[in-house]
């Protein structure tokens, strides 16, 4: 089932296009990615979900309903730019924005609390945010994001500012929310935690979606054309190969993904033993992130290929 | 599931997280004992230079019975002596005693008395001096000539002038100079609280801007309630200062006066000096001005009319920057038509009732500061009491329905130093 539908959404500011006819639908209890590079349109888009902006056209839902005020309760937002007032104490920041969305002062306490401690953060309840670290403010943000409990998740950049140690229990909190039923949307630039984490995805750029479908069935759609190969010796050789394009590359690793024209991979194996010293070869899907960078890329030659195919 | 407004959480927010601030309290409570402290040591100055001295001063009496009057004024500083005037000087240059005064047996009739000191004194020991004999002297003039109490009293009576003032209720004690000054005071506070009050609501919009609040209050409550909750509630915060600042002026003038008035009119003070009875009257008058709780009701409503416009427009400017720096030249034109009625406000209240200041305390944006004092001057007529309102209503839902549209897309907007042309494109932006 659906929780969110988004039906060829719309917006622009004067001349200026954010988001131009965005549709997709976010099942629930899934962790949906919502990607693209920066100036994107993904805060547009999730400003729109949120409805803190409302679309020039097109039409979203949530949870069955026409998305507005009404609706903004049941999402819980975490904005990338976090947004605490620096010289309110902890537990009174998290009573009020508990309170906005309609959490009566008692219960949002409450809960505030248990969060608190389940964080790691017990104590902090007094403290003023200025005197907290990063981190901290960071953790503060995030139980103000669920205090009230919601059934979607909008979290933009939620590891930003964190060490790794919080970055794993952030991610347990967070596929823990998914198996209570909850539905997560996450933006981020760190593609290997989308692979982590995500069921589905979109790419958006230029206020556009590109790519569009669950996880492994976009790697799929690529096939395992990358070709990943830890060596010893000159690595020069490489380069002589044919229609490849080199991703990653460093003194005894490199990775490139083979073209239309290419030699297969066994073929190159072949040809590459009796050169250098082959530690290891292997033949995979590319990853989300050579394909975000692949997808990107590739709209932006897209009116270049358009007249060279003519 | 229809969410309710949460405007109310808001203004609870914003009223609580301002009154609990040191600043708000210490601001509140500093303001008006600054101005006591202020008003009672120029109380205190008054006193202690009516009062010169400890210095004592002995009589030689060859009239045999002025001298005894004189000690019974004041027993603190005049005593009789039977010294010879060589014995005296010794105690002078000793230090002993302050000086002493020779009255001649024909002091009465003649009025000429000679006081001896070591130099010190002053004018104000003589005048004091003076004073006190004056009295008694005049006094035994008249029962000399056989003048009965009714003369006496009407010599003693001196001059004061008071001014009446003509009404259709019949003639009233007219305090119009002091009224006049009262309404400069309504008109500077007036002043003074929208710029402090409509600052806070700027710096309060930034601040959440600033620091991205804004986008997480916007995932949960309309704009228009981010900002009238923050208008409301700082607004609320003025109203209790200005509540408190009026119930403790309504302690002191009723308390403070008496207890002032007490203070001066020690027996051995009454008639210490011109400046003193001066001061008997201010207090006298101030006693007898009952400030009308009409006056009261008018000046809150003047303020908080005054505070809602412009707190809306401080929250347009708020929204429109990145930092306070960047408001500086936007609130231009938000700060200017609250300083033109200061640079009028004396010609408004050397005539208040001319054109000139009719015309001035109509125009909206001036009448919380002009309208105020014009009231407290002079007796404004009802229907341009009402017109005022009318206008003050009619200009505060423009403004607000201005400020909500530019804030709404304001506060989303980060980058550039805006412009007044971009307010004016957001503004069509806003549906």
């Amino acid at each position: 089932m659906d929780i969110i539908n988004i039906n060829s959404i719309k917006k622009t500011f004067g001349d200026y296009t954010a988001v131009d006819g965005v549709s997709f639908d976010v099942a629930q209890g899934t962790i949906f990615g919502l990607l693209g590079p920066n100036g994107a349109g993904k805060t547009t888009t999730i400003r729109m979900i949120t409805n803190i902006i409302i679309p020039d056209e097109g039409k979203i839902t949530i949870d069955g309903m026409k998305n507005g005020y009404d609706t903004q309760s049941l999402i819980g937002y975490l904005p990338e730019e976090r947004g605490l007032y620096k010289k309110l104490k902890v537990i009174e920041q998290l009573k009020y924005f508990a309170q906005l969305k309609g959490v009566n002062a008692k219960d949002a306490e409450h809960t505030a609390m248990e969060w608190l401690v389940k964080l790691g953060a017990g104590g902090w309840e007094n403290k003023k945010i200025q005197e907290l670290s990063k981190g901290m403010q960071q953790k503060v943000q995030f139980i103000a994001t669920i205090l009230h409990d919601p059934k979607i998740l909008i979290l933009d950049e939620p590891f930003s500012g964190f060490d790794p140690i919080n970055t794993e229990m952030l991610k347990s909190i967070i596929l823990d929310m998914k198996s209570r039923g909850k539905t997560i949307i996450l933006s981020t630039h760190v593609m290997s935690q989308v692979e982590q984490l995500c069921d589905d995805i979109v790419i958006i750029n230029k206020g556009k979606i590109i790519v569009d479908g669950k996880v492994s069935e976009i790697k799929a759609r690529y096939g395992e054309d990358t070709v990943i190969i830890e060596f010893d010796g000159d690595s020069s050789v490489i380069d002589e190969i044919a229609d490849i394009k080199i991703t990653d590359r460093s003194n005894h690793r490199i990775e490139f993904r083979l073209g239309a024209n290419s030699p297969k991979a066994s073929e190159i194996l072949k040809d590459l033993v009796n050169k250098i010293d082959i530690i290891r070869f292997e033949k995979v899907q590319p990853s989300l992130h050579e394909i975000f960078i692949t997808e990107v890329a590739k709209q932006k030659l897209g009116i270049k290929e358009a007249t060279n195919e003519n | 599931m229809k969410t309710k407004s949460k405007i109310g959480t808001i203004i609870k927010h914003e009223y609580l997280s301002k009154i609990k601030s040191k600043g708000f309290i210490i601001g509140t409570i500093l303001a008006p004992v600054g101005i006591i402290v202020i008003y009672g040591i120029i109380i205190l100055v008054a006193v202690m230079s009516a009062d010169q001295t400890t210095k004592k001063l002995a009589i030689v009496d060859y009239t045999e019975r002025i001298g005894a009057m004189l000690v019974e004024r004041d027993t603190s500083k005049f005593f009789l002596t039977d010294l010879t005037e060589a014995e005296l000087n010794e105690k002078v240059l000793t230090g002993e005693i302050d000086g002493y005064l020779v009255m001649p047996a024909d002091f009465a009739e003649k009025g000429a008395a000679t006081v001896y000191t070591s130099g010190g004194g002053g004018l104000g020991f003589v005048t004091l001096i003076e004073r006190n004999t004056k009295d008694i002297i005049v006094n035994l003039r008249l029962d000399e000539i056989g003048a009965d109490e009714s003369v006496k009293e009407l010599v003693n009576r001196g001059i004061s002038l008071s001014t009446m003032k003509v009404t259709q209720e019949g003639t009233q004690d007219d305090y119009s100079q002091v009224f006049a000054i009262m309404g400069y005071v309504m008109g500077f506070v007036i002043y003074g609280l929208m710029f402090t009050y409509g600052a806070f609501v700027m710096r309060g919009v930034i601040e959440e801007k600033a620091n991205r609040i804004v986008e997480v209050l916007a995932s949960s409550v309309k704009p228009f309630e981010i900002m009238m909750g923050k208008v409301i509630g700082i607004g609320a915060v003025g109203l209790t200062q200005v509540l408190f600042w009026i119930v403790l002026m309504g302690i002191f003038v009723s308390f403070g006066g008496s207890i002032a008035a007490g203070f001066m009119g020690t027996p051995d003070m009454a008639t210490a000096g011109a400046e003193m009875q001066d001061q008997n009257a201010m207090i006298e008058m101030l006693n007898n001005i009952s400030i009308s709780p009409w006056l009261i009701v008018a000046f809150l409503f003047y303020f908080l009319a005054g505070y809602f416009i412009y707190s809306t427009l401080f929250a347009a400017v708020g929204s429109a920057v990145d930092q306070e720096s960047d408001a500086a030249q936007l609130q231009i034109p938000v700060t200017l038509p609250i300083i033109i009625p200061i640079m009028f406000i004396a010609n408004v209240m050397s005539n208040p009732d001319g054109t000139l200041a009719v015309v001035l305390s109509l125009i909206p944006f001036f009448t919380p500061i002009l309208m105020i004092a014009r009231i407290a001057a002079t007796s404004v007529p009802i229907w341009q009491i009402a017109l005022s309102v009318v206008l003050l209503a009619a200009t505060f839902f423009a403004c607000l329905y201005f400020a909500a549209k530019i804030y709404r897309i304001g506060i989303l907007m980060y980058g550039k130093k805006p412009t007044f042309k971009d307010m004016v494109k957001w503004f069509k932006l806003a549906k």
